[in-house]
């Protein structure tokens, strides 16, 4: 009996170590060589007036989305918009696969490298979609944007989001724009009548916030990603969009003397205690809880912040307002490092005319405003009426009409292996920026590796 | 009759090992060679590298700093779930008032997906009203209050008490089936000539309890080395590498980094570490078979 015991158990330990190695298994059948896929050419079916369907759902043809917006108000919008198009369209019936934010990035690889592609898939445009591009699972889409005409749709400043490699592969949903946003109760309690404009402005509001016992900025970097927008506005502020723009492409080095200023700028803020202590072990909604109840009193985050704060309840404009990052070298022009999400169709797309039909339909004005209304995002379609913006949002849509630039932010415009180098340097800032110089040149032979310098 | 009986056995055994072949094995080949090549993932094609990724898995600081990791969260098991499953089982076995409930209560964890026990422990963990910085608070001790998870200094440690929280109940479960199957008359005749209790513990229980022992030793060795999940839902290795495990940075590498060839380089490695301990470990037990001879 007790032999059998541990054989028992022998057997398990054994089954427990086999799948222990797997883990990371990719998938078993990527093919060596790479088929041959036609670039789309023909027409794509896109029925965006088309009337209600009045034939039976079983001969409509299945199309699987996949996307991240899994979050309360996102998967609601998302929904609406899905069960409104197989309301209306003849010949395709949208079936939801949503995915958690965080496990989409796996997900997705899994599927796009096996043999089960989604028909249609949300994605952060920039380097993440050239990394599929390059990878060659992507579908081009240069037809379906010119039949489309997007090009006098889509908002003209984000229309950089969609080339890659000379052709169209992502198709913008949303866009957003990263700023100070504030608590205006807090900062006029502190003093702080007019909103900052250059970093004298900025720092001298900050020292009368903490005089007033409010750390300036709340910042929760757990996920790492919150941090690096700092990091954007420091550069591209200090060394000019041109230079970022080589850097993110590897043509720069950490420990240049651009990347070292914009390092000791962000120091300056963690060594005046502008920052709330242990950002690194706080969310960036943690972050937007602590300017909601007036414990600090900005925090650098995108418009996204704005879809969590009225959800919450809260009222923009008087709950919560927006500045934009204040200019460091007046001579460098005003931007904004964000993301835009964006529609891609995967290479081998089993049902790719009805995933153009979809992407045609969510970037109808009727959808873009379902969508941007609950999510805090901008639409990425430029019919929409601007009435459908909160105060804070339009503040954002005008920045941007206005000619601030826009540009992806750290981890969308460099690569995925380089994104994380930057990322852990950021929050190694964020617990001891005193090591700085240290972490920049580690940062350095990492980052080298990387580009294979 | 034993033709026959073969036969079935045989036919019964094609469906799971069907299943087994096509969701371990294969996998399991695959990883071996994925580990030859510097496939991203994505992309349709790759080429062989030879052994260029195991070369680099033994020149990565990353990587040693992985296996540093996993060694002192090896360590901690032997002394947390293995030590702590000890006290338990030995205090539990004893006839105390309401033991089949204590038994229940530390068992319970080991019920719960890692991926929730994590969750817990980050609530536990949280700086500003999490529990231990909030009791803290109550005692006056804020001195002591920390972020525990974001700490560099704190959070291997705290992710793995939170590890051993859920593991504790599975070794205190089998250190009790060992301690049944020991003869009272032993431990009783020990006791009439005069024997002490920790005496008849360190003559007579430990070493009757040792194939238990080996048991839970190489269950949290393996538990050790395979240490993802609550890691992965805790603090993702952070901050910065600090909390990295083999199986965690084999994650990133493969899934963020889209270092699909390096990954499986990787998971060739942390497979062989685990084939070398399971060797031993069958080892051990040939050994002590005796013991119920």
């Amino acid at each position: 009996m007790k032999k059998s015991f541990l054989f028992v158990t022998g057997l398990l330990l054994i089954l427990a170590m086999v799948l222990s190695a797997c883990q990371a298994a990719p998938a078993t059948e990527a093919p060596v060589v790479k088929p041959e896929q036609p670039v789309a050419t023909e027409a794509p079916v896109v029925a965006t007036e088309a009337p209600v369907a009045t034939e039976a759902p079983a001969a409509k043809a299945t199309t699987n989305i996949v996307h991240y917006y899994s979050g309360d108000l996102g998967l609601k919008d998302m929904q609406e918009i899905i069960t409104q198009f197989n309301a209306q369209s003849a010949a395709c019936e949208i079936k939801d696969n949503t995915t958690g934010h965080e496990d989409f990035k796996t997900q997705i690889l899994v599927m796009l490298a096996g043999d089960n592609p989604p028909d249609v898939f949300s994605y952060w445009a920039g380097a993440r979609v050239q990394f599929v591009v390059d990878s060659d699972a992507l579908m081009e889409l240069s037809d379906f944007w010119a039949e489309e005409g997007f090009d006098d749709i889509v908002v003209a400043g984000i229309q950089g989001a969609k080339d890659y490699n000379g052709g169209v592969y992502a198709i913008p949903q949303n866009y957003h724009f990263t700023g100070m946003f504030y608590n205006p109760k807090t900062l006029a309690a502190a003093g702080v009548t007019e909103t900052p404009t250059n970093w004298d402005e900025f720092i001298a509001a900050g020292e009368k916030l903490i005089a007033a016992g409010v750390t300036p900025i709340a910042l929760g970097s757990k996920d790492r990603w919150p941090a690096q927008y700092y990091f954007d506005y420091f550069l591209g502020y200090t060394a000019g969009n041109e230079y970022r723009e080589k850097f993110q492409a590897g043509e720069g080095s950490w420990t240049d003397p651009e990347v070292v200023r914009a390092i000791e700028y962000w120091k300056e803020l963690i060594d005046k205690g502008f920052f709330v202590a242990d950002a690194n072990a706080y969310t960036y909604t943690d972050a937007a809880d602590m300017v909601a109840n007036g414990q600090a009193g900005m925090t650098l985050m995108g418009t996204w912040v704005t879809g969590y704060w009225d959800g919450n309840g809260l009222v923009a404009g008087e709950d919560y307002d927006l500045f934009p990052f204040p200019t460091i070298e007046p001579s460098i022009p005003a931007a904004t490092y964000a993301t835009v999400d964006a529609w891609a169709i995967p290479v081998d797309a089993a049902n790719p005319d009805c995933a153009k039909e979809f992407v045609a339909w969510a970037l109808t004005p009727e959808m873009q405003a379902l969508w941007a209304k609950g999510q805090g995002a901008l639409a990425a379609s430029a019919e929409v009426d601007t009435s459908i913006y909160n105060v804070v949002t339009k503040k954002a849509n005008d920045l941007i009409a206005g000619g601030t630039k826009w540009a992806a932010g750290y981890d969308l415009s460099t690569t995925p292996p380089n994104a994380e180098v930057g990322l852990n340097l950021f929050a190694q800032l964020m617990n001891d920026a005193s090591q700085y110089m240290t972490y920049l040149e580690d940062a350095q032979v990492q980052s080298a590796e990387v580009f294979g310098k | 009759m034993i033709r026959n009986r073969r036969k079935w056995t045989f036919l019964f055994s094609i469906i799971p090992l069907t299943v087994y072949v096509v969701i371990v094995i294969i996998p399991l080949l695959s990883s071996f060679y994925y580990s030859f090549t510097d496939w991203n993932g994505f992309r349709q094609t790759y080429n062989f590298v030879g052994l260029d990724n195991f070369a680099k898995v033994f020149s990565d600081k990353l990587f040693a700093n992985a296996i540093k990791n996993t060694l002192i969260w090896m360590i901690a098991a032997l002394i947390l779930p293995v030590g702590g499953g000890l006290i338990l089982a030995l205090m539990l076995n004893e006839e105390i008032r309401g033991a089949k409930f204590y038994k229940s209560l530390f068992y319970l964890p080991i019920c719960l997906s890692l991926a929730v026990v994590g969750q817990v422990w980050i609530w536990i963990y949280m700086p500003n009203w999490g529990l231990i910085n909030t009791v803290l608070r109550a005692l006056q001790l804020d001195s002591l209050t920390l972020a525990w998870l974001a700490n560099p200094d704190t959070a291997l440690v705290a992710v793995i008490i939170a590890w051993s929280w859920s593991q504790i109940g599975l070794s205190m479960v089998i250190f009790l089936a060992g301690l049944t199957s020991i003869p009272t008359e032993l431990t009783e005749a020990a006791e009439v000539d005069g024997a002490s209790y920790l005496k008849v513990l360190r003559h007579i229980v430990v070493p009757l309890l040792s194939p238990a022992t080996t048991v839970v030793i190489a269950l949290m060795i393996i538990n050790s080395l395979k240490s993802f999940d609550v890691v992965y839902m805790m603090t993702q290795g952070g901050p910065f590498h600090t909390t990295d495990t083999l199986a965690m940075f084999m994650f990133n590498e493969t899934f963020k980094k889209y270092y699909m060839g390096y990954g499986s380089a990787i998971a060739v490695v942390l497979f062989m570490i685990a084939m070398i301990i399971i060797i031993i470990y069958f080892r051990q037990v040939r050994k002590l078979e005796h013991l119920y001879d």
